[in-house]
């Protein structure tokens, strides 16, 4: 990470020179298909290949939580705000799905912009209050909110039937085509889920998500330097909660049930755990500790009672090992710039800097 | 399209090797529960219990030509876990039926998945009221109050107290339980002459059993827990009422005795299992249970034996060539299965459990099963 040489704006960007271009370019290509290759191509036809629809469901259920992890990195990571109430925002927009999908009949290309929005708006409400406060206090108060909604969603019997659940809620369905099949379904998934990830990614890798990273570092500072720290926070909080609720609407229609316990807690504390894990603050790390959370107790599944224990050591060991992350912010930002978005220019000894 | 001609291919494959080897056949039941987490101790209760069913079963004799073996999976009472599981055991073509899960949301996340893909699924203890009614795949082994409350109507009424009072805690339960009373002891002629209810927490019930006593009802039934039931039972004894009490299982705990004391003698209450119950069947199970777990079964246990037992019964009844299919309707077809938790019969049209419960009333410091019809 470069971005702090203080000489860097006044070198010249003729600098970045047209072969050097193109072989950004070609890296750029041969990542992003790489990568589509594997969501659309490696998953979809080991799915086909071993009929297991088992697998179909870890995949969907991965996706699912990549969303919710990543969002979760944006607000956490990226912007230093400790939130432990990102499952109370993933209700939301199940519930706002749920809702929408059983009771007013609307179609899943309504409800699941509508379940971010609404989350976004909730979201929008806890920010203004919430936002000056700063560290472990941050954390507490989004503890207590997550809880409060939770406990809304459990008592608030005509809207939500409480305890009972919402039945019946439809698969994804886009314009006349339903995903009835697991690996349809998984399809619809990976493409939602991709493309958040792709909005997430251009959000925190560029200027705008150095700003964020300033006002993580140091807000007071990031404030005399001329940025609206408020703004971004609640701005950053809001972006956050919307994709939870994007989740949550994929939840309520890939499952079809959907109930209080599913937003639990321990459900915001498996999200921090996907990003602590896979490193905060890195958006490459956030997608792969969702997989490696997700993944890793269904693969000890067969050593039996001493699975949890297991999936317990693995988080420890890769703490201790790897406190930075299993993706460190530091190198996933480098490989980004490298692979992804390149520099604003490039110093002399051909590192890139900022964002273009 | 493909995947499901995979699918075939492996099923057909399975059946003729199954075919061959006619003579061992092995069958699998899955049973999924919390073997993890805050309620591994339901889970560690379903599985010791299960073991003991599926012994005595193997060893019966029941299904010749075949053995079957019980596969089981952690739930951590986790929806998300639940849904794994379910496609995990829908991949197994040699499983026909799953057990489970434990609590009613997590039953219900794999029962949407069951009901889709016609897997037969009985939960021991799954009470939401939506559970039987996802799909003809979803049955259940416990009673709600929407059967417990006629029951105990209709033995009131057998005793000549035509007039009741209800006591009632006010939560989704109690309304519930109020409800199943109600309904059933009105229907058959009885009069309901006061209705009470307290919040959740409430100890002092002076002014609501005086309230209730003016009415001078033949019997109050009681629809709460045991921290309440001693406490009512007690200040009820202070103000020197004596109308007798009857209760919901609910208070079915040595804690209601060692609370209330001398002041619960002869309350009445209907419970679907005891281990002091004489019937041969349920000694047997505890003694069994006793042996080797060092502990008295408790409900959940007993509920799972017989969940099990309902299910190896139904797979005998299929024979050794059962599929889904037929274990579903096999299940259907339970009557008056001989269980530890009562007679045991699933409803035709709603596949609700009807059981016949043990009717015990308290007397010198115990619970003491009444040997009634």
């Amino acid at each position: 990470m470069d971005v702090n040489v203080p000489d860097a704006r006044i070198l010249p960007s003729s600098t970045a020179l047209p072969a050097s271009a193109t072989a950004w370019r070609g890296r750029q290509i041969f990542w992003t298909v790489v990568l589509l290759a594997v969501v659309f191509g490696a998953v979809p036809a080991a799915i086909t290949a071993t009929g297991s629809s088992y697998l179909a469901q870890i995949a969907i259920t991965a996706m699912i939580f990549v969303i919710l992890s990543a969002s979760l990195n944006h607000i956490t990571g990226t912007a230093g705000l400790l939130s432990i109430g990102h499952a109370a925002f993933y209700g939301i927009g199940a519930y706002a799905a749920a809702l929408l999908s059983t009771k007013l009949g609307l179609p899943f290309i309504v409800t699941l912009p509508a379940a971010g929005l609404i989350a976004a708006f909730v979201g929008f409400l806890v920010a203004m209050p919430t936002m000056r406060l700063v560290s472990i206090y941050f954390a507490v108060a989004t503890l207590g909110i997550g809880e409060m909604i939770y406990v809304i969603l459990l008592n608030w019997v005509d809207l939500t039937r409480g305890p009972m659940g919402i039945r019946g809620i439809p698969p994804i369905e886009l314009f006349g085509w339903q995903a009835n099949t697991l690996l349809s379904r998984y399809m619809a998934v990976a493409v939602i889920a991709v493309v958040c990830v792709w909005v997430l990614h251009r959000l925190t890798h560029s200027y705008y998500g150095n700003a964020l990273r300033a006002l993580r570092e140091d807000d007071q500072c990031a404030d005399s330097m001329g940025i609206d720290v408020v703004r971004l926070k609640v701005e950053a909080f809001v972006v956050s909660t919307f994709f939870a609720g994007v989740a949550g609407a994929l939840l309520s229609h890939t499952s079809a049930y959907i109930a209080p316990d599913n937003f639990r807690f321990m459900e915001s504390i498996l999200i921090l755990a996907m990003v602590v894990v896979g490193g905060m603050g890195s958006l490459p790390g956030a997608v792969v500790g969702a997989l490696f959370m997700i993944v890793l107790p269904e693969a000890l599944r067969d050593i039996g009672d001493y699975r949890m224990i297991a999936v317990g050591a693995t988080m420890f060991l890769s703490i201790l090992l790897l406190p930075k992350g299993m993706l460190a912010e530091g190198a996933s930002l480098a490989f980004v710039r490298r692979a992804f978005a390149r520099g604003w220019t490039t110093m002399s000894g051909g590192t890139p800097v900022g964002w273009k | 399209m493909k995947s499901k001609m995979i699918l075939g291919a492996v099923l057909g494959a399975v059946m003729s090797a199954g075919a061959a080897l006619a003579a061992d056949k092995e069958i699998m039941i899955g049973y999924q529960a919390p073997f993890s987490g805050d309620r591994s101790q339901y889970g560690e209760m379903f599985r010791n219990a299960a073991a003991i069913k599926l012994a005595e079963f193997n060893a019966s004799g029941k299904l010749p030509g075949a053995t079957v073996s019980i596969a089981y999976e952690d739930s951590k009472d986790d929806p998300k876990e639940a849904r794994n599981i379910a496609r995990k055991f829908l991949d197994n073509p040699k499983i026909v039926g799953v057990i489970g899960d434990f609590s009613s949301t997590v039953s219900m996340a794999a029962a949407e998945i069951y009901a889709t893909e016609k897997m037969p699924q009985l939960s021991q203890t799954a009470s939401h009221p939506d559970f039987t009614k996802i799909s003809p795949w979803q049955f259940r082994n416990i009673t709600t109050q929407a059967f417990e409350g006629p029951y105990n109507a209709d033995w009131i009424l057998s005793k000549g107290l035509k007039t009741a009072a209800v006591i009632y805690i006010q939560n989704d339960w109690g309304i519930s339980a109020l409800e199943g009373f109600v309904d059933g002891y009105k229907a058959k002629g009885g009069k309901i002459v006061a209705t009470e209810t307290f919040n959740p927490g409430n100890r002092d019930f002076r002014s609501i059993l005086t309230k209730v006593a003016r009415q001078k009802p033949d019997v109050i039934y009681l629809a709460m827990f045991y921290e309440e039931g001693a406490a009512l039972a007690q200040q009820r004894e202070q103000l020197g009422i004596t109308i007798p009490l009857y209760g919901t299982s609910s208070l079915y705990s040595p804690k209601l005795i060692e609370l209330g004391r001398a002041s619960v003698n002869d309350l009445h209450l209907a419970t679907t299992f005891t281990p002091d119950n004489p019937d041969p069947a349920v000694q047997t199970f505890v003694k069994e249970y006793v042996a080797r777990h060092k502990a008295e079964p408790s409900m959940f246990a007993a509920q799972a034996y017989d969940a099990v037992g309902i299910m190896l019964d139904a797979v005998a009844a299929a024979g050794p060539s059962v599929t889904r299919e037929t274990l579903r309707d096999a299940l259907a077809k339970t009557t008056n299965y001989p269980g530890v938790t009562g007679a045991t019969s699933f409803d035709p049209a709603t596949r609700e459990p009807t059981k016949s419960l043990a009717k015990m009333v308290v007397k010198d410091g115990k619970f003491q099963v009444i040997g009634e019809p």
